[in-house]
């Protein structure tokens, strides 16, 4: 199926299923991600902790792209790309952007465009969708997000933690079937952080696949269904949360774990 | 006679003059500004040759003293066939050299816009000229508009240059005045006057447009 930007194709064919296996990264000499396995069905939501510099954040940022992955494929939501090889052609990198959405830890809201703008811009020109569907669209996502009065507002008068509530709505007003999130509350002071990952929750509970790169340890037991531990490139388990959580079978997942724990 | 009057008397003749150099200007920002920008997107192209031609037209524009630059094309296109007026000569010469000093603006605030931004653009699907349009570009205008307009009050009274090739400008017309009358000083006062006064209106207008373009970032 050829699916592209622009085009108003019903994502009817597309489910939340990911399916990423032997995903590979390195810059020149130096391999950062090897070998990364990871299935989940449609609503599941994976967690994915690990020390600094274990490569979670290029693994999440290969998924769309923003990365290119050395060697791998990538299925998600219909789309699938082998890496490796000539790059993908724009067609099948527009077709597995259009079913991931993402969420940065510096929120990367446009700063010079309203928040309605922000929201609306993307469905105008992604979607084809009329200015009417796109407010209609965002009113709708402004009100999930708890912030429907701020539509007329410039982001540098919104704190952190509506920002990235804002950015949220943005990435799921082109109604991604999997959403992607890097460390969403890193930026933010604690009790901030709680109001995004009440968004969080929410969007979990309501069926998103998603796939969340976090150090809330908290989030990661309670919201996700399992938790991938990664350490230096590569996954060092997968589990069902409570169980990487109480029971870690990796000695480095353990000493990971008494360390963030302990803090 | 007082100076005043003296200046009322010479304004009918120099006023062609002031319209030719606010011509002379308009045209090469209206030109140069433009140019820049494409030579800016293209040094960052990822075609080579797109490289090496904004490279070449950027250091020659920069590198070159405009004098020079208006002396160089007034006498070798006639020999190249192409006779043009000496004040489409000068407009393409200041175009040239304020497209090549603009390209340096709108590179660093191409450069300044940060990574992220680009980022959310691809994953919001905004990818491409859409996306450098929509997202990129409105945030490195802003940040490129004060040196853009330091360069077009440069612009401006660099202008006063394409008096070498008898380009009817404000500075020409007051130089026939002074051979005239002996005034120099008089004549030369007046002059820097309405350089002075249309510079200062211009820059007025620019910290309005600066504060328009900068007013989504208050916090307040
Ligand atoms: N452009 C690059 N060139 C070379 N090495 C890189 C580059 N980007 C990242 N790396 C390396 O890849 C490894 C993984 O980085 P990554 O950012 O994915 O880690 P992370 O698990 O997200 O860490 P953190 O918790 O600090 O965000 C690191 O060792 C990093 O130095
Ligand atoms: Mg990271």
């Amino acid at each position: 199926m050829v699916f592209s930007f622009g085009t108003r194709t019903p994502p009817t064919a597309l489910t939340g299923e990911v399916v990423v296996s032997g995903l590979g990264k390195s810059y020149g000499a130096s391999r950062v991600l090897s070998d990364v396995n990871l299935t989940m069905n449609e609503g599941e939501v994976v967690s994915i902790i690990g020390p600094s510099g274990a490569g979670k954040s290029t693994f999440l940022r290969c998924l769309n792209y923003l990365e290119t992955p050395t060697e791998g494929t990538i299925e998600i939501g219909g789309a699938r790309v082998v890496a490796g090889g000539k790059r993908p052609d724009k067609a099948s990198l527009d077709h597995l952007r259009r079913v991931t959405g993402m969420v940065f830890q510096s929120f990367n809201l446009f700063p010079h465009l309203t928040v309605m703008e922000n929201i609306t811009l993307p469905q105008r020109k992604v979607l084809g969708a009329s200015k009417e569907e796109a407010q209609e669209v965002a009113n709708k996502l402004l009100k999930r997000v708890g912030l429907p009065d701020k539509a007329e507002q410039y982001p540098a008068r919104l704190s952190g933690g509506q920002q990235q509530r804002i950015a949220i709505a943005r990435a799921l007003a082109l109604s991604p079937k999997v959403m992607l999130f890097d460390e969403p509350t890193s930026a933010l002071d604690p009790e901030i952080g709680l109001e995004v990952l009440a968004v969080m929750r929410d969007l979990a509970d309501e069926g998103m696949t998603m796939i969340v790169v976090t150090h809330e340890m908290h989030f990661a037991r309670d919201v996700s269904d399992r938790i991938m531990v990664m350490g230096n490139g590569g996954v060092l388990e997968i589990g069902p949360s409570e169980q990487v959580m109480s029971q870690p079978q990796n000695e480095r997942t353990r000493q990971f774990l008494k360390a963030v724990l302990d803090r | 006679m007082d100076m005043l009057t003296q200046w009322v008397g010479w304004l009918p003749n120099l006023a062609p003059g002031v319209l030719v150099s606010l011509q002379l200007t308009g045209f090469s920002l209206l030109f140069g500004f433009p140019l820049g920008l494409l030579f800016a997107v293209m040094a960052e192209a990822k075609f080579l040759p797109l490289q090496w031609i904004s490279f070449l037209f950027v250091e020659v524009g920069r590198g070159l003293p405009a004098l020079v630059l208006l002396y160089l094309l007034y006498f070798s296109l006639p020999d190249a066939g192409i006779t043009l007026t000496s004040l489409t000569t000068a407009i393409i010469a200041l175009s040239w050299n304020a497209g090549a000093y603009a390209s340096e603006y709108f590179r660093a605030g191409l450069a300044a816009v940060p990574l992220g931004q680009k980022e959310a653009a691809i994953t919001s699907g905004l990818r491409g000229w859409t996306g450098f349009r929509i997202v990129i570009l409105p945030q490195a205008l802003r940040i490129s508009t004060p040196p853009l307009a330091g360069l077009a009050v440069l612009m401006f009274q660099g202008s006063s240059l394409a008096f070498v090739i008898a380009v009817p400008e404000l500075m020409s017309k007051a130089f026939q005045i002074a051979s005239i009358t002996f005034e120099y000083i008089s004549v030369y006062t007046l002059t820097a006057v309405i350089y002075g006064s249309i510079t200062l209106v211009f820059l007025g207008f620019v910290r309005v447009l600066e504060r328009r373009l900068g007013r989504h970032l208050e916090r307040r």
